[in-house]
């Protein structure tokens, strides 16, 4: 549960950068043109700060989906399979996330 | 089975999503069980929708520009109705109420700002949810909706 707050954490200092690209540094339909966004993947350190907040994010939300869905019913094998459909889901998101992130710092 | 399956689902939805007759900690959890499933659900979406910006799901190696570029721009038009932007307002307010009530919940968890304990008395109010864990949980509602009046104002420029 630990992770869960300090993944917590870290989502409100990487969302919170990555809101600010969006909202805070010019016209919203301005900042999500094709050439703009291409110049947030190319910087490295925004690049990263979007990984990170991806890998933060991913493990927030499907563990809380996980309590979730514990708390719904008690019992071994159901805990054993919603932890693994879940982790499985978990690390699709992750590679295609990462792979967009990827190609798109490659492509910019 | 079919019939312990149906109740279990009922008594969770209401024991989870319909705090009423009950104190403000348990609106507190209702709402962060809300926005926390609809966050997650817009996480889903915004992963295969940032996904386009390189061309989608079959793209796994390096495209041209132009054919990045045409299925962002076409995937932009798509998203940008009145009904998506009414979406965003809505998990702006989601995620601004989970993000404040959140960082409440991390105090509580490390027993900052947690009443102390006492003997129970009538009316048995609880002792967890002190005066400043009451304060946080407004300012979280408060900066929820400020951030649902910024995004009308960022998409509809009311």
């Amino acid at each position: 549960m630990l992770l869960h707050y300090a993944t917590g954490l870290g989502i409100v200092v990487a969302g919170g950068v990555h809101l600010f690209t969006v909202f805070l540094t010019g016209p919203y339909v301005q900042n999500l043109a094709f050439s703009s966004v291409m110049m947030v993947y190319r910087n490295i350190l925004l690049a990263v700060t979007l990984e990170l907040l991806l890998v933060f994010v991913d493990y927030h939300a499907l563990n809380g989906l996980r309590i979730i869905l514990i708390e719904f019913h008690q019992g071994t094998t159901w805990e054993r399979g919603v932890s693994w459909v879940l982790a499985v889901v978990g690390i699709l998101l992750l590679v295609y996330g990462t792979r967009t992130i990827l190609i798109a710092n490659a492509l910019a | 089975m079919a019939e312990g399956l149906a109740r279990e689902i009922k008594s969770a939805l209401t024991g989870w999503f319909y705090p009423v007759h009950y104190n403000l900690e348990r609106w507190a959890y209702a709402l962060q069980r809300i926005s926390g499933i609809a966050v997650t659900v817009y996480f889903l979406a915004h992963i295969v929708e940032t996904g386009n910006v390189v061309g989608g799901l079959s793209v796994w190696s390096v495209p041209s520009q132009d054919f990045a570029s045409a299925i962002w721009s076409a995937t932009f038009h798509f998203l940008e109705n009145p009904l998506f932007d009414t979406g965003l307002i809505v998990i702006g307010f989601m995620l601004s109420y989970h993000t404040i009530n959140g960082i409440r919940l991390t105090l509580t968890e490390f027993g900052v700002l947690q009443g102390k304990p006492s003997r129970p008395d009538f009316p048995y109010e609880p002792k967890s949810f002190s005066r400043a864990q009451r304060a946080i949980f407004w300012l979280s509602v408060l900066f929820a909706a400020a951030t649902a009046v910024y995004a009308l104002n960022v998409f509809f420029g009311v």
